[in-house]
């Protein structure tokens, strides 16, 4: 096994399911040493017990602070950290940090044997983010249907109409008036419940 | 309308930006601006060299470090304004006051604290136990070196005689409730939230230190003061407006309520009001520390950036071994305050009065010798 699949990398993410995907990524590229830590107690001792040479991190997580201690001088540390990227790799950073997530190197760790990790990274952060906005987008949609159906309900109810000629009467006034059918079906609620 | 990206850290010293963008004063010089609340300074440093914010509220010693490239990839940051001066306070764990209260020293000065604290290290230390834990906010920031000059004041060494650690400010009073650090080193309004929790005790109040000291400042990216000189200026006049609106005490109200919203700090507004008025509970509703110069946010010309106070940050920064002295990166430091980009925004400023017996007014302790630092880095 190359020397590079044996790279210690820790994923510090309070999300168990990223965490996952990006563990699941950096085994399929052959990494054998990837551990999650969890919970901010004691972080630094724990990652400092792990010694790894890696270290992947959410943006959103306010440990980065605590991590960056390692950045500077202090006699707690075994040998010195630092950030992988440099002033040459712009891109990377910039990449990175749009995807959500920050990586820290050990000093003197060549940055094209860190580099295939980085990008197994941000790659699957950037999945993670699709998956979490289509789920949201089918949750919102659910939704949006409800809603539709509700003041369908009220429509049939108040003018004895059939399903049918209610939904179609939603739909007319929404482009009338050129709103969104949910924003109509929202209003017709809005005024039942204010009637009743 | 320029709309900008803004980072900023629930803090009360986030006032000024918070007020330029809810009270008009950025609208009025044809700015929207958008704000950004982060979780940590390091993003808010990556945010700002990515170009995903054009400009946040940032330490003071944040941008000097990420201009120097200690640390990290060097990011050149440009600092046009202080957002305020002071504003920082040290709070100690109960049982470790009540000790201190014991060495029989005089708690109601700063100095009688250091010596106080002093004396219980000391014990502590003769008794083979293990040192105490002290939290900062960040490695590079104004709260780290003050409780450094603190506990050297105590006759105490801060690398040897006891742990210096980083802990979000969120997590600091849970962290001092269970015994994981001793006391911490913390922006408003984290003192007094540790105070509320009855978890802590205000010891000293970071005025009572150095009594004209640079926190927070608005950096933007070279790139950005250098493109777009004009929009630069419009941001900090309104800034600048903003600040005298902020320090008016008849405005504190207001500003309390504003802070104390959701998407901003989200905490009650009588705690963020006492932070802004400067006088601080010690206990839960208990004694009150109080100083006229606490939290500084505009007057005496706070807001013009001093470039004695980047050069001091920067002998701090040497000092607490997080970079070497080089001339040339005395310079660089210096170069990072920008009070030239300030005057042509704002105009002529009435002179700040001069500060003894050094440029951050240090209380007690060793004094800064600019020009011994600038000779030989000591």
């Amino acid at each position: 096994m190359s020397n590079d699949l044996l790279l210690r990398i820790v994923i510090v993410d309070e999300s168990p399911v990223r965490a996952a995907i990006l563990s699941e990524g950096l085994r399929e590229a052959g990494y054998v040493n990837v551990l999650r830590m969890e919970g901010r107690h004691n972080l630094l001792e724990r990652i400092y017990a792990v010694d790894p040479d890696v270290i992947l991190i959410d943006l959103e997580d306010p440990s980065r602070d605590v991590i960056e201690q390692m950045l500077h001088v202090s006699r707690e540390v075994k040998r010195p950290v630092a950030m992988f990227v440099d002033q040459s790799d712009g891109q990377t950073i910039q990449q990175a940090i749009e995807a959500g997530v920050a990586s820290y190197v050990v000093d003197g760790l060549r940055k094209d044997r860190v580099r295939p990790i980085v990008e197994t990274t941000i790659s699957r952060f950037r999945a993670f983010a699709r998956l979490k906005a289509e789920l949201e987008e089918a949750k919102s949609q659910l939704e949006e249907r409800k809603l539709v159906d509700r003041a369908k309900g009220i429509l049939i109810k108040l003018k004895g109409i059939s399903e049918e000629e209610a939904y179609s009467l939603l739909r007319r006034t929404a482009m009338n008036e050129k709103k969104r059918i949910v924003d109509i079906a929202q209003s017709i609620i809005t005024a039942a419940e204010l009637l009743r | 309308m320029r709309r900008l990206a803004m980072g900023f850290i629930p803090l009360t010293d986030a006032a000024v930006l918070i007020a330029a963008a809810e009270r008009g004063f950025a609208m009025a010089e044809g700015i929207e601006i958008a704000l950004h609340k982060e979780v940590s300074w390091a993003n808010i440093r990556d945010k700002v060299n990515v170009g995903l914010l054009d400009g946040a509220h940032m330490l003071g010693p944040l941008a000097i470090a990420s201009s120097l490239g200690l640390g990290h990839v060097r990011v050149p940051l440009v600092v046009p304004l202080a957002l305020n001066l002071n504003g920082s306070a040290i709070t100690l764990a109960k049982s470790l006051y009540a000790a201190m209260g014991e060495t029989g020293a005089d708690l109601s000065t700063a100095l009688g604290a250091a010596r106080a604290l002093g004396r219980v290290v000391a014990a502590r230390k003769a008794a083979g136990e293990e040192p105490l834990t002290f939290a900062a906010v960040y490695t590079f920031s104004t709260h780290h070196y003050l409780i450094r000059h603190f506990l050297a004041a105590g006759g105490i060494d801060p690398d040897r005689d006891v742990r210096l650690v980083v802990i979000p400010p969120p997590f600091m009073a849970e962290s001092l409730r269970n015994g994981l650090i001793h006391g911490f080193s913390v922006g408003s309004p984290w003192n007094s939230v540790a105070v509320d929790a009855d978890v802590g005790r205000i010891a000293v109040l970071g005025a009572e230190i150095f009594g004209w000291v640079p926190e927070k400042v608005l950096g933007v990216h070279a790139r950005f003061a250098n493109a777009e000189p004009e929009v630069l200026h419009r941001l900090v006049r309104a800034l600048h407006a903003a600040a005298a609106w902020c320090e008016d005490p008849a405005n504190h109200a207001d500003l309390a309520r504003l802070l104390s919203e959701p998407r901003h700090l989200a905490l009650p507004a009588e705690l963020i009001r006492r932070t802004l008025d400067g006088r601080l509970h010690t206990a839960p509703g208990g004694a009150l520390r109080v100083h006229p110069d606490y939290l500084v946010l505009h007057r005496d010309g706070a807001n013009r950036p001093d470039p004695d106070h980047a050069l001091w940050m920067y002998s701090q920064i040497v000092a607490a071994h997080q970079g070497d002295w080089a001339p040339d990166a005395a310079r660089e430091a210096i170069s990072v305050y920008r009070p030239d980009i300030f005057d042509a925004a704002v105009g002529p400023t009435p002179p700040t009065p001069p500060h003894a017996p050094d440029c951050v007014a240090t209380q007690f302790g060793a004094v800064f010798d600019k020009d011994a630092f600038l000779a030989t880095g000591a």
